[in-house]
């Protein structure tokens, strides 16, 4: 990713000059990403595999960086705050159960080398030894819509071409690679000022604003904070920040107050 | 640990404020963060080391005799020596109050085995003299030469004083006189707390472990070398942001959590995971994860166990913590702490909730059912960050409201009829009660209805779990599970052998159970099946209140048909659908067949004293939809024997035995033909229970009726 991205940025949404954390674009693409299961592990246990229940941002990012065909942690700073927008709106009742699965040890000492000696090599466990059970915490047919903005122009343009095509570089999945993705591609649609008044209802999920939550009886309201950015660097990569998103578990608005939303397709939603 | 009150008075709202994270509760780390802060604040206060030391540790030892002591060194001079003024060079006194604070004492449980990361050191219980001795040695042979310790002597200002406490562990002679002095001091096997003191200016006085900065640096240094290094791990440090008050800060791999959802060497399934860079993907600060592991107390004090499992209920309020909502928290986590009283977080905050403590809305729990396999494999069945109050306590009032005012569980003042379900003062589910909370927190609720299984290992899948954590946080439980396991537990305890008949007192319970979930505000039913909708939906069984207005009266028809035809018109799963025929018809049919084997049944055991009825011969597990249109014409027939035989012995009375029953069942047995139904097994056989339940209690009240007549009037009209 060239550092030409912040300089089109500027030149193609002057409308646009704030590059504080939150950029507001002027369009954006639009797709539902959907499949029978999905697993995000909370970073908050790995002896336990529980899951978020919205796709968190740092995915998305992966998602749609897998569409590209970037590497890992080569897409950070593309999908960076001020660099990229994502509004996500979960668009089917949030469902999990457990699943327990079968698991061999991935630690060095378990794993052996296919054609260790040969150009390509394959590290893989030992298939012969005894599994343990684990139990994962599994989202059922998990969906969200996602509008997606980046600054970068060029990529841009090119993820709008990937998915007009239907086509992905590398296979897009939700959290696990066994758990397939399918991404249905809506348009491209213009980004308006929502409106705005003492309390909106908004579609997506509200990205740190839970203290602007209006709490009503009968709405289901739930929080999680989840990683949103990540850096890379010399030996690996970090989370750069996080973000807590407040969301209706039934796949309904929330009513919030000071939020600054956007119109995309007919719906309200809250980019970050 | 301050109380409530002493809590208000320590901190006003500017130094809460101070100590309270930026961000709102998002997550577990959150909570438990939130936790750690307000327990820390509690008892060692606040301040720099706060955090790092275990004010409880030592709890038992407080006004104990011979429980502290003091070993005094002078290192003043060139060389170092014990005191030798009036307290001697070894003190022996009680651990007071007044003096946790002084000795600075910091204890650490590590699977089992603890460690004391201050110079002050716990021992074991009820120790020799001698031994006592050696472990007052150690404060300088051991303490001081601990790597992490060691540093100091370079880092720090005053890292000279390491190093001459270390010098005392060079010198035998010193060494020999602290383990005499000790064994002079202490007559018998005692606990007790070894501390030192040390005077450190020639013109100054002995000093307490907390008043001497490099011993509370070293006591924090030790502790937080714990973070990094681990298994394998030997430095699992770095740079990133902390997972909890987002700031960037050097975050550690290798922090304990006290609830073990994260181990630093877990590796099975995400391969390149390295124990030295957990500090990458589990990123805590130092102060944070020390802030989490404190949360230990307040954390295990709002647990309960239930079908196996540890169940977390850990409450906090929505979103920022406010130095208002800190307070009301501390004081519901210091009465769940304190305490003795058998009550889950749940009741608690219930019970704080009637005082008017805190708005509903706002408390919210992170429940959790652990199944702990081993000390450090975990599994989680059942979680959500968003229980709330109000779902279980509506629930509770919603099934207290049902089988002590509705029509369906309690019979009309003026009626000498039963209501439709049996109800019995000593079974929980249908009498009204004040427990009904706490059995619905505890699970309890569902454990007397759902399918029984072996509670020493929790089941992943146990969907007890799932509907006890479904309850707290609102989330419907699918009507389907629910059948199957009622059917399951119903057949199970049908062919039981300690159990003697038709479990009627086991099926009412479970039907109050589920038209209390299908409550309409509360909405606790769900399903994928159309066919099954009805049954999400509350039923409207009239409400009995103390006036009755005459003009209700009936019309002069027998008792039975009414009540039989406005249970059914106000049971939606039973109700005809007005749009046309449904799956509801096939369940109606279920149900009236179910009662009319009742009916028949219980004249055959009263009235002809057999041993084996219609209820044994066709029980729930037996019927099926092929089987349906056999067992119905067989229940028919016996309708008609027995009615000849009636009016042959000379009872009088219009039409045949249960026409009333018999009447309905044919319309809806007939159309469609069973060979076509559709009904689920379950959903067909759980009503076919339930219309046995109604039929075998469906016979004048006899607490109303003249208690001369007999029995067996009861099928004469």
């Amino acid at each position: 990713m060239g550092q030409e991205s912040l300089e089109q940025w500027a030149e193609n949404d002057e409308g646009d000059t704030d590059s504080g954390d939150t950029a507001t674009p002027e369009r954006c693409l639009s797709v539902t990403v959907r499949g029978p299961w999905g697993h995000f592990r909370r970073i908050e246990g790995n002896v336990v595999k529980q899951t978020y229940r919205i796709i968190p941002r740092t995915t998305v990012a992966g998602l749609f960086a897998a569409v590209l065909g970037i590497e890992r942690d080569g897409y950070y700073d593309l999908f960076a705050a001020g660099e990229s927008a994502v509004a996500i709106q979960p668009v089917s009742e949030i469902r999990t159960i457990n699943m327990p699965m079968n698991t061999l040890s991935t630690a060095d000492g378990n794993l052996q080398s296919l054609n260790g000696r040969g150009k390509l090599s394959v590290k893989l466990p030992d298939p012969t030894t005894l599994r343990q059970q684990h139990n994962y915490e599994v989202l059922v047919d998990p969906a969200y819509r996602i509008d997606i903005w980046l600054a970068d122009n060029d990529r841009y343009r090119e993820l709008r071409d990937m998915l007009e095509a239907g086509k992905s570089h590398y296979v897009p999945s939700l959290g696990l690679s066994e758990h397939l993705a399918e991404i249905e591609y809506h348009g491209e649609f213009d980004v308006e000022p929502g409106p705005r008044g003492d309390s909106v209802d908004v579609d997506s999920a509200v990205p740190d604003a839970v203290e602007d939550i209006v709490l009503e009886p009968g709405t289901r309201c739930q929080v999680e904070e989840s990683p949103a950015f990540m850096t890379a660097d010399a030996g690996g990569r970090t989370t750069a920040g996080f973000t807590a998103y407040t969301y209706n578990p039934d796949a309904g608005c929330l009513k919030v107050k000071d939020v600054e939303p956007s119109r995309v397709d007919g719906r309200t939603v809250v980019f970050v | 640990m301050l109380s409530p009150k002493a809590f208000r008075d320590a901190y006003d709202d500017e130094e809460l404020a101070e100590e309270l994270p930026d961000s709102p509760i998002g997550s577990l780390r959150d909570i438990q963060y939130l936790y750690g802060k307000l327990y820390t604040l509690a008892t060692t206060g606040g301040g720099e080391y706060a955090p790092y030391l275990t004010p409880d540790a030592a709890d038992d030892l407080i006004d104990t005799d011979d429980s502290l002591l003091v070993v005094r060194v002078d290192v003043s001079g060139s060389e170092p020596r014990l005191a030798d003024d009036q307290l001697g060079a070894v003190w022996s006194t009680r651990y007071t109050e007044g003096l946790i604070e002084k000795v600075g004492h910091c204890y650490f449980q590590n699977r089992g085995a603890g460690i004391d990361h201050s110079i002050t050191h716990k021992s074991g219980k009820n120790k020799s003299p001698e031994r006592l001795g050696e472990y007052a040695k150690h404060r300088f042979t051991r303490w001081p030469s601990e790597d992490a310790v060691q540093h100091l002597i370079k880092e720090h200002p005053d890292g000279w004083i390491i190093d001459r406490l270390a010098e005392v562990a060079d010198n035998e002679a010193l060494l020999t006189e602290i383990k005499e002095e000790v064994q002079r001091q202490i007559s018998g096997d005692q606990t007790a707390l070894i501390t030192v003191q040390v005077k450190t200016e020639s013109n100054e006085g002995y000093q307490w472990p907390a008043d001497v900065d490099v011993l509370m640096e070293g006591m924090r240094a030790q502790r937080l070398s714990k973070l990094v290094t681990k298994n394998k791990a030997s430095d699992s440090s770095g740079e990133a942001y902390d997972l909890v008050t987002r700031e960037r800060s050097r975050t550690v791999g290798t922090a304990q959590d006290p609830i073990n959802y994260y181990l630093g060497k877990q590796r099975e399934k995400f391969p390149g995971l390295d124990i030295e860079e957990a500090w990458r993907s589990h990123p805590i600060s130092e102060d944070a994860a020390v802030t989490v592991m404190n949360a230990e107390e307040f954390v295990e004090a709002c647990t309960y166990r239930t079908f196996g499992t540890k169940v977390y209920y850990l409450p906090y309020f929505f979103g920022q913590p406010t130095p208002e909502k800190a307070r009301k928290l501390y004081g519901l986590l210091y009465r769940t702490a304190v305490d003795d009283e058998d009550m889950t977080p749940v009741e608690k905050a219930y019970e704080e909730y009637k005082q008017h403590r805190f708005d509903e809305t706002a408390l919210r729990f992170y429940v959790s059912a652990v199944m702990p396999h081993q000390m450090s494999r975990y599994d989680v069945f059942g979680e959500t960050l968003n229980g709330r109050l109000h779902y279980p306590r509506q629930l509770a009032i919603a099934h207290n409201h049902l089988v002590k005012n509705t029509s369906a569980f309690v019979s009309e003042e003026r009626d000498d009829w039963t209501a439709p379900m049996p109800t019995n003062e000593k079974w929980e589910l249908l009498a009204s009660g004040n427990n009904r909370l706490r059995a619905i927190s505890t699970g309890w609720y569902f454990y007397q209805t759902f399918a029984e299984r072996d509670d020493t290992d929790a089941d992943a899948d146990d969907p007890r779990i799932q509907a006890l954590v479904n309850v707290l946080s609102g989330e419907p439980i699918a009507v389907d599970v629910l059948l199957e396991e009622f059917v399951s537990r119903i057949s199970s305890e049908e062919t039981d052998d300690e159990y003697d008949g038709f479990p009627s007192f086991l099926v009412a319970s479970q039907f109050a159970q589920l038209c209390a979930l299908a409550d309409g505000d509360l909405e606790l039913l769900t399903t994928f099946d159309p066919g099954k909708e009805p049954i999400t939906h509350e039923p409207t069984y009239e409400e009995y209140t103390m006036e009755i207005p005459d003009i209700l009266a009936t019309d002069g028809g027998h008792p039975a048909d009414a009540k039989l035809e406005s249970f059914i018109e106000e049971t939606p799963a039973l109700a005809p659908d007005p749009d046309g025929p449904s799956i509801t018809d096939e369940r109606r049919g279920a149900f009236l067949l179910g009662a009319l084997v009742g009916d028949i049944g219980s004249y055959q055991e009263y009235s002809e004293n057999r041993s084996t009825t219609l209820v044994d011969q066709y029980p729930v597990k037996s019927i099926t939809r092929s089987r349906i249109k056999k067992v119905t014409q067989e229940t028919i027939a016996k309708t008609l024997t027995y009615t000849r035989q009636e009016k042959k012995e000379g009872k009088s009375y219009p039409g045949t035995k249960a026409d009333y029953i018999v009447d309905r069942l044919r319309e809806t047995i007939l159309d469609p033909d069973p060979d076509e139904w559709e009904i689920d097994t379950d959903d067909l056989r759980f009503y076919y229970a339930l219309g046995i339940t109604y039929g075998m209690n469906d016979h004048p009240d006899w607490d109303k009726v003249e208690t001369d007549d007999q029995p067996d009037l009861e099928e004469e009209y």
